[in-house]
């Protein structure tokens, strides 16, 4: 009892000396983050997040979405400046387009935190690590696969191949995968484009050709549901399937793992904590103090119930588990970059 | 009106009549794209991959006879991919909210059907051109439905009814290709051996004249602009059922794909010609070259150089046989 009672006091004098910390730090007094499309419910969720920890900082945080047109992008982060915002977050719109407004920030003594993807000559990034986040879930599908699939593992990934990030998520998957299952055989290496139709299109004739897999793995939520629909509209039982989804991007997830036997594995990227993550980068720029130039925002496998532990789900909105969240150490560096994939 | 344009016309060469049926041309094509394809990859030919094709085409199918009838009075639609999207949000949420499938069909059919009206009276009281209109209705849905929702309306109400309606089967046809050849055989029927229909064909043909005989051109073309819009409710519901949510984003470029289908089946975009049978055969063609990429194992961008390709030759096609035709 005493012991539980020296942790609870510790863990809130440490809590106490870290808000007042920050507090001591120079806050900003204004945000403005130009996301690249906000109807995507990633960025949704992104934004909560940022929303979250401007107020808890006493921050105020203006959002201006570019919907993939990075003409929009530039003039609403010119905007931005023009209305003398402290700091900026971009989540570029194309890696190109970004370049000549990193330089106009500089200009303007604005310092600027990217989301998502890297730019050059960039100052900091806050990203997941794709390839980490892939592999970390097709370790825990080789586990369920050796229990519960007598170790075999055939997969059909449901992938992207245009994005680096997305290739990345599915090497990660099967390398994961294959530290467990070393024959791991990909059988399907398909384009869902990212959405559930296509990914459902696609899916349906991937099975029809060859269907023996015994595993589903999506790059996105819409990824992986729209390969599970296509099993299930072939009229396939789900007794020795595995479905694993990347991202936990909405409500998807969670009514796929209450619901779908074989939805067993989401590899979860919180997207609130990567604009909490992006919000605390921004206050560090603002006062100067040194930043890697990667910032790795914690990524999870969860099996099953696992979500339960990140989120509250009350039937129409989830809601974010801060305490068991910022508990998640994310990696230092990631394990694979896009630069690998150059190589 | 197509059969009475070609009957009209005077002798023509072996090649003119050859490309004046579009639809034997479409039917070769057809024929050897199925036969090339089973001997690269025998599984083409697997009953279950021919189940996937039926379903593939049952969507596009079941708007592609709406889109037959519309484009025949020569008119068109962009707006049905957007609307696609909103049926099966809108459905989703009437259904999760009642838990009766009769009733989230009726709220589909009422929003989708009333998007057709809004067409119509667009294009037809306010002589706004179809292109122009339905792309400015395709925008204002693409953004309504992210103020109805931001997120993919889940299925809460796990009605089995609702599942089947995607995923279900009439023995051992899959159930939304029983629905789509229903509504293909009504069509057809109305434009092949109704007054209505022939009426549809002489709108598109030369409005003018049927406005002076005394027929209401613009109550033809608004009834056609509403039949498309249902068709876009019965695909919506459809879709959602196969996606288990009605999703926002769902429907990208599937206007694209109905009209591609519709002019490569020799439906002429200028009006007055064309039939179902066509769209048929031009629905199996796009969706044959769609599955065949992932059966051989192709580059899947392929998928979308393909059917673009095909939608300039079907043109092209169309002004060779438009030029038969006048000679």
């Amino acid at each position: 009892m005493n012991w539980s009672k020296s942790i609870l006091l510790s863990s809130a004098a440490a809590l106490a000396l870290s808000t007042a910390a920050a507090q001591a730090e120079n806050m900003p007094k204004r945000i403005g983050y130009v996301t690249n499309y906000a109807t995507h419910e990633w960025y949704q969720n992104v934004i909560k997040g940022m929303q979250a920890r401007a107020k808890e900082l006493g921050i105020e945080l203006e959002v201006q979405d570019a919907n993939l047109d990075i003409a929009k992008q530039v003039s609403a982060a010119e905007d931005f400046m023009a209305k003398g915002v402290d700091v900026l977050i971009v989540t570029p719109v194309n890696e190109e387009g970004v370049v000549p407004l990193l330089r106009q920030a500089k200009s303007n003594d604005v310092p600027v935190v990217l989301e998502g993807n890297p730019v050059k000559g960039m100052t900091t990034m806050v990203a997941i690590c794709d390839y980490d986040t892939g592999y970390t879930a097709g370790v825990e599908a080789g586990k369920y696969a050796k229990e519960k699939l007598g170790g075999k593992a055939q997969v059909m990934n449901v992938g992207l191949p245009l994005l680096s990030a997305t290739v990345l998520r599915s090497q990660g998957f099967m390398d994961g995968l294959k530290t467990i299952i070393p024959d791991a055989v990909m059988v399907h290496d398909l384009d869902g484009g990212g959405n559930p139709d296509r990914a459902l299109e696609v899916s349906s004739a991937a099975l029809a050709k060859n269907a023996d897999i015994n595993i589903i793995y999506g790059i996105n939520d819409s990824s992986s549901l729209g390969g599970l629909q296509a099993w299930k509209a072939a009229g396939k039982s789900q007794d020795n399937l595995l479905t694993v989804g990347t991202g936990g991007e909405g409500l998807a997830f969670i009514n796929a793992i209450q619901n779908e036997p074989s939805y067993r594995i989401e590899a979860a990227m919180f997207p609130e904590k990567e604009g909490h993550t992006a919000i605390d980068a921004a206050v560090k720029l603002f006062n100067g103090e040194e930043v890697p130039e990667h910032i790795v925002s914690p990524t999870a496998p969860m099996n099953g119930d696992d979500w339960k532990k990140y989120y509250d789900y009350d039937g129409t909105v989830r809601t974010i588990k801060w305490d068991a969240v910022n508990a998640l150490q994310p990696p230092e560096k990631c394990m694979k970059t896009s630069a690998d994939l150059k190589k | 009106m197509s059969e009475l344009t070609q009957s009209s016309a005077p002798r023509r060469s072996v090649g003119g009549q050859l490309l004046g049926s579009s639809q034997l041309v479409l039917g070769i094509i057809l024929a050897v794209l199925c036969i090339a394809i089973s001997l690269a990859a025998p599984q083409f030919y697997s009953e279950a991959n021919i189940i996937a094709i039926l379903r593939q085409c049952a969507l596009v199918l079941i708007v592609a006879s709406g889109m037959t009838m519309l484009i025949i009075t020569a008119e068109v639609d962009l707006s049905v991919g957007a609307s696609l999207a909103f049926v099966g949000c809108i459905g989703m949420a009437v259904l999760n909210s009642t838990h009766s499938l009769a009733l989230g069909m009726l709220a589909a059919f009422a929003f989708a059907g009333g998007v057709g009206l809004f067409n119509g009276l667009v294009v037809t009281r306010l002589k706004v051109n179809s292109l122009i209109a339905t792309i400015g209705t395709m925008m204002m849905l693409q953004g309504g439905v992210y103020l109805f929702t931001r997120e993919a309306v889940q299925n809460h109400h796990r009605l089995i009814s609702f599942t089947d309606l995607g995923a279900g089967y009439i023995g051992a046809i899959p159930l939304p290709v029983v629905i789509a050849v229903v509504i293909f055989a009504i069509a057809a029927v109305t434009l092949r051996f109704t007054t209505l229909g022939r009426y549809l064909y002489a709108v598109g043909a030369n409005e003018r004249a049927v406005r002076l005989s005394g027929v209401r051109s613009e109550r033809l073309k608004l009834f056609a602009f509403v039949v498309t819009g249902l068709c876009v409710g019965v695909a919506g519901m459809i879709l959602s059922s196969l996606m288990n949510a009605g999703q926002p984003t769902a429907g990208r470029g599937f206007e694209l794909t109905v009209i591609a289908a519709v002019i490569l089946g020799g439906t002429s975009l200028l009006g007055g010609r064309g039939s179902l049978f066509g769209t048929l055969l031009g629905v199996l063609v796009l969706k044959v070259i769609d599955n065949g990429i992932i059966i051989l194992g192709w580059n899947q961008d392929l998928q979308m150089v393909v059917p673009g390709v095909v939608i300039i030759l079907a043109t092209y096609l169309d002004i060779i046989r438009n030029r038969a035709n006048v000679r």
